[in-house]
Formats: structure tokens, C-alpha cells, sequence
């Protein structure tokens, strides 16, 4: 038996743009008919690839995360691998019992208990009575519903209806899983449940498809990625080289947006002073973006007051590339003395030893007076780094900071 | 025709959990709940007798004509409650279809089963009112089953094509119903099969419905077996609609996702 699970070559899918999406109706379709028997010109319809040409295979046990912009054709590529949908050409082949985490809960009848609707969706996402019976307790354990399983659904939270969903879904022991954003499911708890349920799943040498936006997570669960942009494979690779250019491009944008707000934002600002420009230098004060955990990391602000600012406050905040915020650090009062105007100043913060995880993140750079209240500039996005070492993934270190530390046996 | 049935096999868990889903999610929060499946046959067959015995004094061939009428609608209404919930079968689950894969036709094949169990309670009225009439049971009865095997297949071809169009076109489901009716009045229903008048014979007969409906009758009341050699058309007709509906409406269902 080949060791090959998911195989695609080639496969397209194509939508027709008519109206809105494919809306028809009789009338429509009885007109087009009737031009075309009079040999009259058709009013062609406009057409949309969702994909086009995608060919990629997965072994047994591999797992594949899937980026890309919203409407790059990510969700087009599941319901094609989940039979929901047929391509307009190519050819693919999925081995073994399909499983998918996408639209979790689709299947629920809200007038029916949770109960019921356990045995109905499983039976829907291809299981036996007896394999529903056999595994009912713990569907319903891992779902945190024991006191709730036979009132209908419909007075369910919407979260409670998502764990039960979740819950069937991934007790239906699939070869293949597609996973849909679905890390995203209910409170922290249920998260760190559903992140331990995909963890047991990789380690049972399942082949699973990771779509998400979040890309810790990606980073966390996958060894390869896949970035569809507009229907097409942009990159397909290691984990790393993948994200690092996605970011790359991503941020790209992000950037030309931030310029432009930083325009606007200067406005508001008064333009007392003014941040010109935030670089990153390494130990021998030569520029640069990527580093090491644990190099020296200097960071260059250069910066002018159109007039003497007494006590103003320089402040260096950093951001993962999701633009979650990690911390920051601000100057004293007295740290930089601005007691005439200036024209060229330039201020260092120095990061020795710089302690964050491997990953890519934006520096935003402000002045402010010295109580914080008022904002002479702010510079979002003013720089990126990144910082190699070990993935997450590697059981060294999770999450964006390392701690420096010492281990003792003591007996 | 026999991937349908392969099917039907396979996922006969499926299509069982679709109609028990189907039953329960009907009469909950109903006061009445499953006795619904009675009133509809009953009432329609208090209107009958009224206008077309009392008022019209249409015949019946000898039979008490509320035991006659009943005779039809119960099968009749099995018929129409199917084609009625078969349309609308794959639009009522747009969701499941938009998202998750299964063999489409496992929908069709619930709501028929959904509505046996709604025939069968019905039929229990039908075996009070035999008791009542004195009306004696032959070993003819049996064509019951055969009869209502081809009645089925018939629904399944009508509903393989309405299924599908309404996905597409949901004008189908609101002429559906005009044409149910219509059609129920081109059927022995309320009316014996012998008034109608012989040039309208051959036209009458090419509606499959027609000599199922009056087979029931012949079978259960009158004790004989149906009218054979109409019959045999209705099977033929039956069989290719419900073989060519069936094709269309696997190549329908690759796009249901698409367009639903």
C-alpha cells in the first residue's frame, strides 16, 4: 500500500458569475434558451476560477496548514477534498475515512435533544449506530453537557452547540481530518481541550489539512504549508520558509495601510515631533532583520521637535505578526532632554539578550508627554524583525517569550 | 436505479436517522402530535362524502362511499405527502448539503419512509371503519404490497426530478402543490374508474396513479386482484420515468453545493 493519503492533480473549480452569485431562474434561463435557438448572441456569463491548477499530495501522517487571504479558494479546496462539492476538472483522491472539522454542527435539528442530535450527526459524518452508542459517554464527557444531553438544542448557548459539535466531530476517528478554523471553538478551556484532541490526533499518525488564520497555530501544529492566493498555489514548502514570506507579503500591505495612517494619524498629533525612521541593528551596529535568540539587538529611533519638549516620553512597543501586543518599554522623564528644537536625534534602545521565540514581529515607536496623555507621534509598524531558533512545534519553548533559566536535580 | 438501491443499502442508517429526525422534529410541540397524520386523510374524506356523495351522489361501486374515498386518500395523501416533502427535501437541508458530503438521494428515500409510518397510522382509522362496514378481508389484500412498491418508485422518480429542479428553480415549489391537486383529480381518488367515460380511457390510464389507486380499492374492499393490464403500463411508465429521474438527478446533485 502506498503511503500517499491525499493526492490532487490539477483540480480546478470554476463558479459562474451571473447576478450574484450562480442566481438563476426560469425566465432567465428560458430567455438565454430562446436567443440561442433564434441564433442570437447569448450574453456570455462571467465566469470565476476559485481554483485553478492545484496539485499537491500528502503521506500518511503529514500535516498540511493552508493560508491565504480571505477568498484565496482555501474553503473552494475543502469542499472539494470533502466531496461536498465536484471540481470542474483535475482529478484527486483522498485515502481512508474522511473527517471533517469544518461547519462543525451543521447537521443539528434545534427542536431535537442533544441526544439525539449526537446520533443524528454522527450518523451524518459517517459512523454506525453501535460506534455512536459505544462512544455516546464520551462525546458527551469531552462536551462538558452531561446535565444538558436531553433538552433540545434550541435553548443550547451557541458555544454549547460548538463543543457538541466539536465533540462528535472529533470522535469520529477518521484516516484524513480537514480542520476549519475551528481552533477558535468555545471558552480557553474548551480550546486547550480541542488543541490537545488535535495533538492525540497527529500522534495516531492521521493526515490533517489545517486551515487557519491564526498562524501560531499553524506554526504550532504543521510541518508544511500551502498558501493559496487567488485560486493558485503561491508557495508550498517547509513551515517556516512558507510563513516567512506570507508575512512577507502580508505585511507588505499592512505596511503601505500603516504609512498611510501614520499620515493622518501626524495630523491629529500637532507634529511637535516627529518619528522619521526605526531600524534594527545588529551587535556591531550594522543594519539588520533577522536574529538570533539571544543576540544583541539595537534599535534606532530618529526623530525631530519642531520645539523644545521638556520631558517627553519615547516608548518602544512590540507586537507578534498578528499584531497581538507583547509589551513595551518607555524612556524617564529625564532620559532624553529635549530643551531646544531638534533637527536630527537619534535614540537607541538596546535588547541584550533579545528573548523572544523564533517568529516575526513589528516594533511600534511613539513620544508622548511625560504623563502619557498626550501623543506627539506614534509610528505603527515603525520596523520588523525576526528571530530564528527553535519552532515552537520542538518541545524546547511555546509561545513568544524565553525565559533564561537554570534547571537543578536537587536529589 | 441500482446504485440508488446499493445506496439505500448502505446508508439505510442514515436515511433512518433522516426519518426518525423527520418524525420527532414534526409533531414536537404539538398537542396532538402524531394523531396529525390522521386528521388529513380523515378530514378530506368527511369533505368528500359530503360533496361528491351527499351533495353530487357520485358512485362508488356499491361501496359505502366514506370507506371508498378513504380507501384512495390514505394512499393518495401518502403519495402527495411524499411528493409535497421530497421537493422541498433538499432545500430544507441546505445547510447539511453546503457543508457536508452524503448521497443526496438518502433524503428523498427518508421522507418516504416518514411517510409510511404517517400511513400507517392512518390505516389504523381504515381498519376500524372495515370493522364497522363488515367489510372482510381476502387473501387479495396481498397486492397491497406490490402495489404500493410501484406507487413508491413512482414517488421516487417525481421527486428525483422536482428535488432537483427546485434547487435551481424554486418555482417548482410553488406550482407544486396546483399540480398535486390537479393530479389527484386525474385519479380514482374520490371518484370510481368506472365513470369515466370511455374516449378519455386511454388518456386516463397513461396516469400510473390511476390503476394503483384503484387496485387498493379492488384489493382490500372488493377482495380482486387490479386491473392488470392497466397496471402493466403503470409499471412501464414508472420504470422509465423513475430510471431517467434518477440520472438526472445524479448529475444534479454534483452541483447541488454550488447552488444552493
Amino acid at each position: 500500500m502506498s503511503d500517499i493519503t491525499i493526492e490532487l492533480n490539477n483540480v480546478a473549480k470554476r463558479y459562474w458569475l451571473r447576478r450574484g452569485w450562480y442566481v438563476t431562474s426560469i425566465r432567465d434561463e428560458v430567455e438565454r434558451l430562446a436567443a440561442r435557438l433564434l441564433r442570437r448572441q447569448v450574453e456570455p456569463r462571467e465566469e470565476f476560477w476559485a481554483l485553478r491548477d492545484i496539485t499537491f499530495s500528502l503521506k500518511r501522517g503529514e500535516v498540511l496548514g493552508l493560508v491565504g487571504p480571505n477568498g484565496a479558494g482555501k474553503s473552494t479546496l475543502l469542499k472539494i477534498l470533502s466531496r461536498v462539492t465536484v471540481p470542474t476538472s483535475g482529478s484527486f483522491v483522498v485515502h481512508g475515512r474522511l473527517g471533517a472539522l469544518i461547519e462543525i454542527g451543521a447537521g443539528f435539528h434545534p427542536e431535537l435533544t442533544g441526544r439525539e442530535n449526537i446520533a443524528l450527526n454522527g450518523v451524518i459524518l459517517g459512523m454506525s449506530r453501535r460506534e455512536i452508542q459505544s462512544k455516546f459517554d464520551r462525546i458527551v464527557a469531552f462536551a462538558e453537557l452531561e446535565r444538558f444531553i436531553d433538552t433540545p438544542i434550541k435553548h443550547y448557548s451557541s458555544g454549547m452547540q460548538m463543543r457538541l459539535g466539536f465533540s462528535v466531530a472529533a470522535h469520529t476517528d477518521p484516516d484524513v481530518l480537514l480542520i476549519d478554523e475551528i481552533l477558535a471553538v468555545g471558552d480557553a478551556s474548551f480550546q486547550a481541550k480541542c488543541a490537545n484532541k488535535i495533538a492525540e490526533l497527529k500522534e495516531q499518525d492521521k493526515t490533517i489539512i489545517l486551515c487557519s488564520h491564526n498562524l501560531t497555530n499553524i506554526t504550532d501544529h504543521c510541518k508544511s504549508v500551502l498558501w493559496v492566493d487567488a485560486g493558485q498555489v503561491r508557495m508550498l514548502g517547509e513551515t517556516d520558509a512558507v510563513l516567512d514570506a506570507y508575512l512577507q507579503h502580508v505585511t507588505a500591505a499592512m505596511n503601505a495601510e500603516a504609512e498611510h495612517a501614520h499620515q493622518q494619524e501626524r495630523a491629529a498629533f500637532e507634529g511637535l515631533a516627529t518619528i522619521h525612521d526605526v531600524v534594527t541593528l545588529n551587535a556591531a551596529e550594522q543594519s539588520q532583520t533577522r536574529f538570533d535568540r539571544g543576540d544583541r539587538v539595537l534599535i534606532d529611533i530618529t526623530y525631530s521637535a519642531a520645539q523644545p519638549l521638556p520631558g517627553a516620553v519615547f516608548g518602544v512597543a512590540v507586537q507578534d505578526i498578528q499584531g497581538y501586543a507583547l509589551g513595551g518599554v518607555v524612556t524617564d522623564p529625564d532620559t532624553v532632554k529635549i530643551t531646544s528644537p531638534v533637527e536630527h536625534g537619534v535614540l537607541r534602545l538596546t535588547l541584550d539578550p533579545v528573548l523572544f521565540s523564533r517568529g516575526a514581529y513589528t516594533l511600534n515607536v511613539n513620544i508622548t508627554d511625560p504623563k502619557l496623555k498626550r501623543t506627539y507621534d506614534l509610528k505603527r509598524r515603525a520596523a520588523r524583525f525576526a528571530i530564528d531558533g527553535p519552532r515552537a512545534a520542538d518541545r524546547e519553548t511555546s509561545g513568544h517569550v524565553y525565559y533564561p533559566h537554570r534547571w537543578d536535580s536537587l536529589r | 436505479m441500482f446504485e440508488t438501491v446499493r445506496n439505500a443499502i448502505r446508508h439505510h442508517e442514515l436515511i433512518l436517522s433522516f426519518a426518525v429526525r423527520d418524525i420527532k422534529a414534526r409533531y414536537k410541540q404539538t398537542a396532538l402530535g402524531v394523531a396529525w397524520a390522521l386528521l388529513q386523510p380523515l378530514s378530506m374524506m368527511l369533505v368528500f362524502t359530503l360533496v361528491f356523495s351527499v351533495f353530487a351522489k357520485v358512485p362508488s361501486d356499491g361501496i359505502p362511499y366514506p370507506v371508498f374515498a378513504y380507501s384512495g386518500l390514505i394512499f393518495w395523501t401518502f403519495f402527495s405527502n411524499t411528493i409535497s416533502g421530497g421537493t422541498l427535501a433538499m432545500t430544507a437541508n441546505s445547510a447539511l448539503i453546503r457543508k457536508i458530503y452524503f448521497p443526496r438521494e438518502t433524503l428523498l428515500l427518508s421522507v418516504m419512509l416518514a411517510g409510511l409510518l404517517d400511513l400507517l397510522v392512518a390505516s389504523l382509522l381504515f381498519g376500524a371503519m372495515l370493522l364497522y362496514y363488515k367489510i372482510t378481508l381476502t387473501a387479495a389484500v396481498l397486492w397491497i404490497l406490490p402495489l404500493l412498491l410501484v406507487q413508491m418508485i413512482l414517488a421516487l422518480g417525481v421527486i428525483s426530478i422536482t428535488s432537483a429542479a427546485h434547487v435551481n428553480f424554486r418555482d417548482i415549489g410553488h406550482a407544486l402543490p396546483l399540480l398535486v391537486q390537479l393530479w389527484m383529480f386525474a385519479t380514482p381518488v374520490a371518484y370510481p374508474t368506472s365513470v369515466v367515460p370511455h374516449w378519455l380511457k386511454p388518456l386516463f390510464l397513461l396516469n400510473p396513479m390511476a390503476p394503483i389507486i384503484d387496485g387498493y380499492r379492488r384489493a382490500i374492499i372488493l377482495g380482486t386482484r387490479p386491473d392488470l393490464e392497466a397496471l402493466v403500463v403503470s409499471v412501464l411508465v414508472t420504470l422509465t420515468l423513475t430510471v431517467t429521474a434518477l440520472a438526472i438527478f445524479r448529475r444534479a446533485e454534483r452541483t447541488f453545493a454550488d447552488v444552493i
